[in-house]
Order: structure tokens, then sequence, then C-alpha cells
């Protein structure tokens, strides 16, 4: 399910590890900055993703499809993180190591370009969402990177549930699998 | 030897020695195998996806871009820019292709022979061999009732502008519209590589293995080749057993990425291999109308806008830009989209009023393919300035086709969204600097890679399709296009691969 995401190429990035090294350096470096975001609650049945991946990709999921507007339904509740989850667990082991470390880079964002005392997940749905464009338009083509490869991903599994395409004018697939799966 | 498809990840076979080892089933390795099979050589076919028809084909994008594509749908360029689509299944990229038949143009044929010394492929030449690919496709033009909204509203508005345009030829029968082309036909309807080229060469006693990835050739210069094979599980994630196959004669038809792949991590062919890569990417677009366009039923690729392409350009051959028409399923849509948050919900609820062109631009040699120490693919290219300004001009001529037919707005799919309400805001197209990872191009019709010349100075393989270096290894797909082939490059590869194909069952006594 890495339809069109670019995961692959994305893990592929040598300066990939280097930066992220960067960030963590930092953090050891200032101190405390583990302890800023907070404990996560574990999450039954993960096949790769901590619980602390896990909650950082939830919370990017709720804030790019909000409940409300012309589609009722958003993120919240569907459980987009588990779909990433199980993906991720049929990738070799180099694309899990890189893609949970792009996870924790995304949580530590705020901290690292706009100087907040708040991660990635401890933000407004609203602030997460303008933290995530800043990256989809940053000068940095690492972080525009995560943003595609990320923004991708979610969308195509957001979109591709049945319970959505009436909202959309889309009556499914004439032939095939039409359930929720 | 009678005919088989044999999955590996079910069935796991022992090592063994065949005449004829073709990599990769899709357009030119099914072609070849074909008419190797039907010479009377012993052809064994190594494919690394599934077998995929009919109802498997169940239209739901994640498992199905997961199943039928190359790394799962996520092959990209290094930097993230281009997405390249590559089948990964039995059949290859024709199962999951648009279904669009565009024959090489005579203009391009003579290109080759002029600029890069391919004497062997003039016009004349290779009249039979596209004539019988045509055949083989079913190659028929769309009736007017299978124009869809969107197709008839790019065909519209060019024709309110005077500009020249066409229904291209496709290979289907029998379609009742189900729209999902691009992950797959449900009623098998496309007349491809799967269901013509494949059931002949097993009827002709051609192997078919399964689930198996070609991971090294080794002893390329002696008279039986050592091809090391890794068997993939029922999903193909992982690699599990090893297999050698030894064979005479190797075919190469993996794909342009693929094959120079192959070759990189196996140490073989000169240093031309891995160069001179051309992406052909494409940019989608979309318009919103009033009036409901329901894309996502019918044929979703017929209508092209072609007034702005060149096919006897001296420098280049086939240049300038395309407008086709192109539709896909809500997910691929939605990833392809640059709002999110409620902004983004907003352009998805109109999807059924939305219109979808891609912009179709013909590249030069602008690509490499480079191996990593694991042997994975990095395909590195650098878009020059000229080919982002042709971009730019086919969005803005896009928009004026659109805005003719009736469009409300006009989206331009860039990381700072641009919405375009009317011709006199197409200055603001100007400012797109199409920096990598900001615009979701598309890659479906790679080619070079191990360019056909006369000499090995000039290009990694023979005019025959002989890789140098090497004893009977041979590149039948596209990776021995010097330049862009067609618009789409099916019906091309069918092309050459037959005519290649079929010399070399000549020369080895078929």
């Amino acid at each position: 399910m890495g339809a069109l995401s670019g995961f692959q190429a994305l893990s592929r990035r040598r300066f990939f590890r280097v930066t992220l090294g960067v960030g963590v350096s930092v953090g050891a470096a200032t101190g405390g900055l583990l302890a800023m975001r907070g404990g996560a609650p574990d999450v039954a049945g993960l096949r790769v993703l901590s619980a602390h991946a896990y909650r950082t990709l939830e919370a990017l999921a709720t804030a790019l499809f909000p409940p409300g507007g012309p589609i009722p339904q958003g993120a919240a509740g569907m459980d987009l993180a588990r779909a990433f989850d199980g993906f991720l667990a049929d990738e070799p082991a180099h694309h899990r190591r890189d893609l949970s470390r792009a996870l924790f880079w995304l949580e530590y964002g705020p901290v690292l370009y706009e100087r907040r005392a708040k991660t990635f997940s401890r933000l407004r749905d609203d602030e997460r969402l303008a933290h995530f464009d800043s990256w989809a338009t940053s000068q940095s083509l690492l972080r525009r990177q995560v943003a595609l490869a990320f923004r991708k991903f979610l969308s195509v599994v957001f979109y591709d549930r049945p319970e959505i395409w009436p909202h959309l004018g889309y009556d499914g697939p004439l032939f095939g699998d039409r359930s929720g799966k | 030897m009678s005919g088989a498809i044999v999955d590996l990840s079910r069935a796991p076979q022992g090592d063994l020695t065949v005449e004829c080892c073709v990599v990769g089933s899709g357009a030119g390795g099914a072609t070849a195998a074909w008419e190797l099979t039907r010479a009377g050589h012993e052809v064994l076919v190594v494919e690394e996806g599934g077998d995929y028809t009919g109802f498997q084909l169940t239209g739901r994008d994640g498992a199905m871009y997961d199943q039928l594509y190359m790394e799962r749908g996520g092959r990209a360029t290094s930097d993230l820019a281009i997405t390249i689509l590559q089948g990964r299944v039995l059949g290859g990229g024709p199962v999951i292709n648009a279904a669009d038949v565009v024959p090489m143009p005579a203009s391009v044929a003579r290109h080759w022979q002029t600029k890069f010394g391919l004497a062997d492929f003039s016009p004349e030449a290779l009249a039979p061999f596209e004539a019988a690919a045509l055949a083989d496709l079913s190659a028929n033009v769309p009736e007017e009732k299978q124009i869809n909204a969107n197709n008839a509203a790019l065909r519209e508005g060019a024709q309110q502008l005077g500009l020249r345009h066409e229904i291209m030829m496709h290979d289907r029968v029998g379609c009742i519209g189900t729209g999902t082309c691009l992950i797959g036909c449900p009623i098998n309807s496309k007349r491809n590589t799967r269901f013509v080229a494949i059931p002949a060469a097993l009827d002709a006693g051609a192997r078919f293995f399964l689930r198996a990835r070609v991971t090294r050739i080794e002893e390329a210069g002696a008279e039986v080749k050592k091809l090391t094979l890794r068997t993939l599980d029922a999903k193909g994630y992982r690699e599990e057993r090893t297999l050698t196959v030894r064979a005479k004669i190797v075919v190469l038809a993996a794909n342009a990425v693929a094959s120079a792949q192959l070759l990189l991590r196996s140490g073989v062919g000169n240093a031309h291999v891995g160069k001179n890569l051309m992406l052909q990417p494409q940019l989608p677009v979309t318009a919103f109308f009033d009036r409901e366009i329901r894309f996502f039923r019918g044929i979703p690729q017929a209508a092209a806008v072609t007034e702005y392409e060149r096919l006897d350009d001296p420098e280049h051959g086939f240049w300038g830009f395309r407008i086709e028409a192109i539709a896909g399923t809500p997910g691929i849509v939605a990833s392809l989209l640059p709002k999110l948050g409620l902004p983004g919900k907003e352009v998805m609820s109109r999807y059924a009023h939305m219109a979808a062109a891609l912009l179709l631009v013909p590249d030069g040699p602008n690509g490499v393919v480079r191996v990593d120490r694991a042997g994975n693919p990095l395909v590195d290219y650098a878009m020059p300035d000229e080919q982002k300004q042709r971009y730019r001009d086919a969005i803005k001529a896009a928009a004026r086709v659109y805005f003719a037919a009736g469009a409300r707005s006009v989206q331009v799919p860039y990381a700072r969204p641009l919405l375009l309400t009317s011709e006199r805001e197409l200055d603001r197209v100007d400012a797109i600097g199409f920096e990598p990872a900001t615009a979701p191009f598309l890659s479906a019709h790679q080619q070079g890679g191990i360019r056909f010349a006369p000499s090995p100075k000039d290009g990694g393989a023979s005019p025959e399709g002989l890789v140098y270096g090497t004893r009977d290894v041979f590149v039948l797909d596209s990776s021995g296009f010097p330049s862009s082939a067609s618009s789409h490059t099916m019906a091309p590869i069918m092309t050459v691969s037959r005519m290649l194909a079929r010399r070399i069952a000549a020369r080895k006594g078929g």
C-alpha cells in the first residue's frame, strides 16, 4: 500500500540518516527534549510502530482529515496509523527503521524549526496542519520529501474507504471489493 | 517441454538449465518469449509479480497498487520528485496502463537512423512488426458512445480553440467502462500481453516463473550464463530461497530501470549502462465544472490535444508536449492534490465535477540509473529549465482548453496550491519553480538506460539488442530506445521486441 508515496526512495536518501542524527544530537545537547513529548499510551497489536510513532501519525492523520465540512467523517477513529503500521511491517528492515525515524523527526519539528515548547502531537489540529504545510513548502528538500510521502500515503488510505465515497459522488468499483477494509 | 505458469511462492523449483531465459513478462518480454518459443527455442520467463486477472482486480487503490506496481507503487526518483510507475505483474505494464496504442511515428524512426546510426530501424523495416503489434492489441478507435464527459470536455475545448486533437487508439474490446484501467481491468477487456502473447507462448511451450527476482547474471561472456533467482513470498514482499538458472540466451525485458539495474548489480556491460534514461514525466492538472463529469466511469484516457507536439524535431525527434485526459480512483486523485484539512475535503467533495488531464512532456536523456550496495536501484533525474518551461506552457494551454470548455476553475497541483479562475490569471503559472518534491510528476514511459548504438563507444547495446561485452545477453524492452519513441510506449516496445527477437531466433537456428 505504498501507492505513489515514494517511501522507498525516501528511505534511500543517504543524508536522511545524517540529518536525523543532527536532530537527535541537538535534542541531547539541550536536554529534556525526549521528555517534552511526554508518554504515549500503549496501543495493542502494533506490528512495528512504537506507541510514540503511532501517536505522531494519528496526530498527523487527524490534522490532515479533520471532521466536518462537506465530508462529515474525519480520520479520528479510522486508525489510519495502524494501516501504516501494517504497510511498514512488510517493508525491508532499513525502510522500517528510516520511516520510524521520520516520524520521530516530525514529532520534534515544532521544537526544532518553530522554537515551540510543544512537540507535534501536542499541538492543536490547526497548528499541526499549519506546521505540516510548512514542511511541504520548506526550503529543505528532505522536509518536503517527508511531507509528500506521508501526505500521499494517508490520502490514499483515507479516500479509499467506502464510507467516504458517497460524499464524493463516487459509487465505488463496479466489480470487486466494496468492503471497508 | 510443455508450457506452464508456476508461482514459485507456492511451488518451489530446483536449479535448472534452459536454452533461453527472458527476464520480465511485459510488452517486451512476453512478445520476445512468444517469438522465440514459436521459432522452436526452449524459453523460461521470470516475473517478479503474481498473476492477477478478472475479479482478482478489486478496483481498490491500496491493495492493487501494492500488488500490481513495482515497490508497491512507491518507486520514485532519488529526490522523490517523480513517481516511477512500473508494472510488477504477469503481463507487465500493459496490465496497468491506460490501454493507449500510439505507434512510433515514422519521423522518430528516421531520427533514430540519422542521429543515432540505427540503420535497421527504418519505418519500412519496422512496418510489418508494427502491424503485428497492432493486430495483437486489437488496436481500435473507441466508439463515440465510449467517449465520456472527461474526454469530451478536453476535446470540446480544443475544438472551441481550433487546436489539433485526436481520439487515440486503444486495446480494449468489450469495454463496459469500469474506469479502473490503471489498477487492472476486472472484465479482462484489455487485449494486451496477458491475453495474447502469454497464452500464445504457453501454447508453444514457454514456462513462466512468477514471484521470482533475477538478482545477478554471471559468466555473461560464456556460452552458458548463470542467473541467480531469489524467490519471493506470496505477496512479493520478501525474498525467500535461491535458485540458479543456466541459459545460453538471456533476454532482458524488465523495464528501462530494472534491466539496467540488473546489469549494474551484476557488473555486466559497459559504462553506458544506466545512462541516458528518459522518464517522460507527466504532470496532472484538474478542472472543475458546474456540470457532473464523473470521470471515474468510462475510458479514462482517449482524447489528446496534439497541437503542441512535434514529431520531427531535428534535435530530439518527438518533442513539445501533449495534453491527454486522465482519471483516477479517489485515493489516487486525493494523493495528487495539494490541499489538506477542510480545504482538501472541499476539493475532493467536487470529485464528480472534476475533469483531469496529464501534461505529457517528452524529455531528453536526463536520467541515470545507479544501484546501492544492496543492489537496489537509485534513479537520479535532473530536469532542465527548458523542460520546466514546457510544463508551464502546457499548464497554460490546458487551462485555456478547459476554460473554453466551460470550466469554472483549473487547479495546478503544486505545493503552494494554484487555483486559476480565468485566463487573466495564467501569468501566475510563471512563478512555479518545480523544485523537487513540490509537484506530483508521474513517469509511466521509462525509456533508455541501455541505449542501442552501432558502437560500444556510444551505447550499451548493439542495434540487434546485444549487450556490449556479453555473449548472447540481449535487451528487448524500451531500454534501448535512444529517444522518446512515442507518447505511449507499449506498441513501440512490442514492435521492436518482435523485430529483434525474430533476428535472434533466425541467427540461433530457430
